[in-house]
């Protein structure tokens, strides 16, 4: 009935009067003009510098080009994947952990958690990397990528299922022990099942994490989006074109991932968690 | 080798990095508050080409992996002639990234504002400048405590991809690769000092984050 | 009485949502000391009718004037006038962030030019007044519905204004708070402010109203006494309005 429906960022604003009108549209004007100007030096600066001649940008007319970044993709997918999978489990088993009544192991599941979250996925890798081949632990380059990236991910999404779970009403709880269920049956038939569904906007958010994670494959030289535009890079010595196609395309899966999780939480009525704010490597 | 002698032979290492990851987490986090503060007002703005850049730039600094856009500020940008000390490529790429996930928590703090405080306040006579510095500002700052202590906590996790271009002194995580090829046989000792630096930095932000948050936060 | 200039007069307003005729040719005025009550079911407009008069809505066509004064569109005037006029929300809207007391005297302070001193001897007397002095140092979120309207009765006095509009100031209250909010703007009538009040109360109307504009469909469609409209309607509609809100 009323202008509730109006995003904040509109409702900040009143319907303008007159002389605002005209002072909006002055700002516009000067503001397109100063963004034109800037977009304008930006392909200036590509221009003198040789960046937009023909050779850095023709390969990419080539099938091969882009058949080798694909398969590049699907190997971040692979990792990605696998390592949603995992801290999918170990994320469950953390919360378990974690609410635990046994004193003991939710403490230890505790600080698991908070390392986990605490702790530069960058740092997890060299440890999967060089550290545990110190100790004479070598693992595939698969592995020494995905299970930092899974750890890294099961600490978030422990405190997203804790989220979860929480959100779930209490007398869902004292219905199911109430017909007799076990406090453990409980959890597994009637409280996780819900908060699964609660938290599939949040799962989805974190699987930016884990993919933006998955880029420092190239350090352990597994073969990702990344490393395959490295060697793309050495074979068409072409630094700037091949980084920023690759950037963009990064961007742009994360942007659909974000917008899907988006939808799924507008749908559902479920919002995305993100007091466990996501790390922005 | 023990960690009394890991310390002893690279304690001072250890020292040079946490102030390294510290001092960068801290000026990256000031400059980040100040362009994510610049970034929200052009995309609360009603000038539709600044909403616009500003919603863009949020959308690229925060789907762009780290290390994506490490590459091209250290790599890609000397080729069109911007070329940064190798310290200020890590600490560009960090402020970029962060910026954009501050402005996301100052969107996300307006938005639970409600249209009605801003209503209220018209309704009193105050005028739309008087409006944003005594109801919306001061609102949307109290509601960015937690989720802005989050964003120090994965800022300082961030600095580390300057393990990914050569500093000197080295940050934490890049300390760790350089002491680990530098000296066999030590283990997961080196990594375990910084992960527990890094950790216990997180943990003590976070309490800090949580009791800012209840002194300031506004109940509704 | 209507030799006065009119405190609030509306002018041929037309006002569109879309495809949605919400206000269609409102004329009405308002006099000093007369309180009007806008009733109607829901959806017919007069939540809107009421917000276009210090222009939380704008309008389409016609004309809005403020003691003979065109309604500012925009600026410090705009400001100005909205500071002479209070305003009552269904949901309140405190500021969540102050207390009570700084609920009260932010507008004394920063558009009145008073002393802090000054404000806050007033706002107490205020809050004393409608009986909420003693959560004078809580925050908004602290205190029940009906406490925090008669806070937000209090922030619209403490502006010292020439008229006051009641946006369904009781709809959002549990049964047992409606009274206390209600007595406080029975007061109010009494002492002589110029009231506008949408509303649901029935009694509120017959007892405190002059004058009842029965709304629907975004026009007026039937106005007079309270005792002329509640006991002999004109209008069909009215009628049924009248009938259903009885039936229960």
């Amino acid at each position: 009935m009323s202008a509730h429906t109006t995003s904040m960022r509109d409702a900040l604003y009143e319907a303008p009067g007159p002389r605002t009108r005209r002072l909006t549209a002055i700002l516009t004007i000067v503001s397109l003009v100063l963004v034109c100007i800037g977009l304008a030096l930006v392909v200036r600066q590509f221009y003198v510098t040789g960046q937009l001649d023909a050779k850095y940008w023709a390969f990419f007319a080539q099938w091969s080009t882009w058949a080798y970044l694909l398969e590049g993709f699907l190997g971040t997918l692979v990792v990605a994947v696998t390592a949603a999978g995992i801290s999918l489990v170990l994320g469950v088993v953390l919360m378990l952990g974690r609410t635990s009544p046994i004193m003991p192991i939710s403490v230890v599941s505790r600080v698991i958690i908070d390392f986990f979250r605490g702790v530069p996925s960058l740092l997890l890798i060299y440890f999967f990397f060089l550290g545990l081949p110190t100790i004479g632990l070598y693992l595939p380059p698969f592995w020494m990528i995905t299970i930092p990236v899974s750890l890294a991910a099961s600490g978030v999404l422990a405190e997203v299922f804790r989220a979860g779970v929480n959100a779930v009403p209490k007398g869902q709880t004292e219905a199911a022990l109430s017909i007799g269920l076990t406090p453990g049956k409980t959890m597994f038939k009637i409280v996780l099942p819900q908060a699964l569904r609660i938290v599939i906007p949040s799962l989805i958010s974190q699987l930016v994490v884990v993919v933006k994670d998955t880029t420092v494959a190239y350090v352990v030289s597994y073969p990702d989006l990344m490393q395959n535009g490295r060697v793309l890079i050495t074979t068409h010595d072409s630094v700037v074109s091949v980084y920023l196609v690759t950037a963009i395309i990064y961007i742009l899966v994360n942007f659909a991932i974000n917008q899907l999780s988006i939808a799924m939480a507008r749908r559902s009525g479920n919002p995305i968690i993100s007091r466990t704010t996501e790390n922005p490597t | 080798m023990g960690i009394a002698e890991i310390l002893q032979k690279y304690g001072q290492n250890y020292a040079m990095a946490i102030f390294e990851t510290l001092s960068m987490t801290l000026l990256c986090f000031v400059i980040a508050m100040g362009i994510s503060i610049v970034v929200t007002v052009m995309r609360v703005s009603p000038i539709k080409p600044l909403r616009l850049v500003g919603d863009l730039y949020v959308q690229i600094f925060r789907n762009i992996p780290g290390v994506a856009l490490l590459v091209l500020v250290a790599y890609a940008l000397p080729n069109i002639r911007i070329v940064l000390p190798w310290k200020t490529c890590v600490e560009v790429t960090v402020v970029l990234l962060a910026s954009a996930f501050g402005s996301e928590n100052f969107m996300t703090g307006i938005n639970a504002i409600g249209v009605g405080q801003i209503e209220a306040a018209r309704s009193i006579g105050l005028t739309f400048t008087k409006t944003m510095q005594k109801i919306v500002i001061p609102q949307a700052l109290r509601s960015a405590v937690l989720p802005m202590t989050n964003l120090l906590i994965a800022t300082m996790l961030t600095t580390a991809l300057g393990s990914q271009v050569p500093l000197n002194p080295q940050e934490l995580t890049g300390l760790v690769s350089y002491i680990t090829t530098d000296s066999t046989g030590l283990g997961i000792l080196p990594f375990m000092i910084s992960a527990v630096c890094y950790a216990g930095f997180s943990f003590l932000l976070g309490l800090l984050g949580n009791h800012i948050d209840k002194k300031v936060r506004v109940l509704r | 009485m209507s030799t006065q200039t009119p405190v609030i007069e509306l002018r041929h307003v037309d006002k569109h949502y879309g495809d949605l005729h919400v206000l269609r040719d409102i004329n009405l005025s308002v006099h000093k000391g007369e309180v009007l009550v806008l009733i109607g079911p829901s959806g017919s407009g007069k939540s809107t009718l009421c917000r276009t008069i210090n222009r939380l809505e704008t309008i389409d066509s016609g004309e809005i004037l403020i003691e003979g004064e065109p309604l500012p569109q925009e600026g410090k005037a705009l400001a100005q006038m909205r500071a002479e006029i209070g305003m009552v929300f269904q949901s309140f809207n405190l500021f969540a962030h102050k207390t009570i007391l700084q609920n009260v005297t932010l507008g004394p302070i920063e558009v009145l030019g008073m002393s802090k001193a000054e404000a806050e001897a007033r706002a107490m007397e205020l809050l004393r007044r409608v009986g909420v002095d003693a959560q004078a140092a809580k925050v908004p979120a602290q205190l029940s519905g009906g406490q925090q309207q008669r806070v937000a009765i209090a922030r619209s006095l403490a502006m010292q204004p020439k008229a006051m509009l009641f946006d369904e100031p009781t709809s959002a209250l549990d049964p047992e708070m409606i009274n206390e909010v209600l007595e406080v703007m029975v007061e109010l009538a009494r002492e002589g402010m110029t009231m506008v009040v949408v509303t649901h109360e029935m009694n509120f109307a017959r007892r405190v109203s002059n004058r009842v504009v029965f709304m629907a469909d975004g026009q007026i469609v039937e106005e007079g006494t309270p005792t002329e409209f509640f006991d002999h309607p004109k209008t069909a509609r009215a009628k049924d309005f009248l009938d259903s809100i009885r039936g229960h």
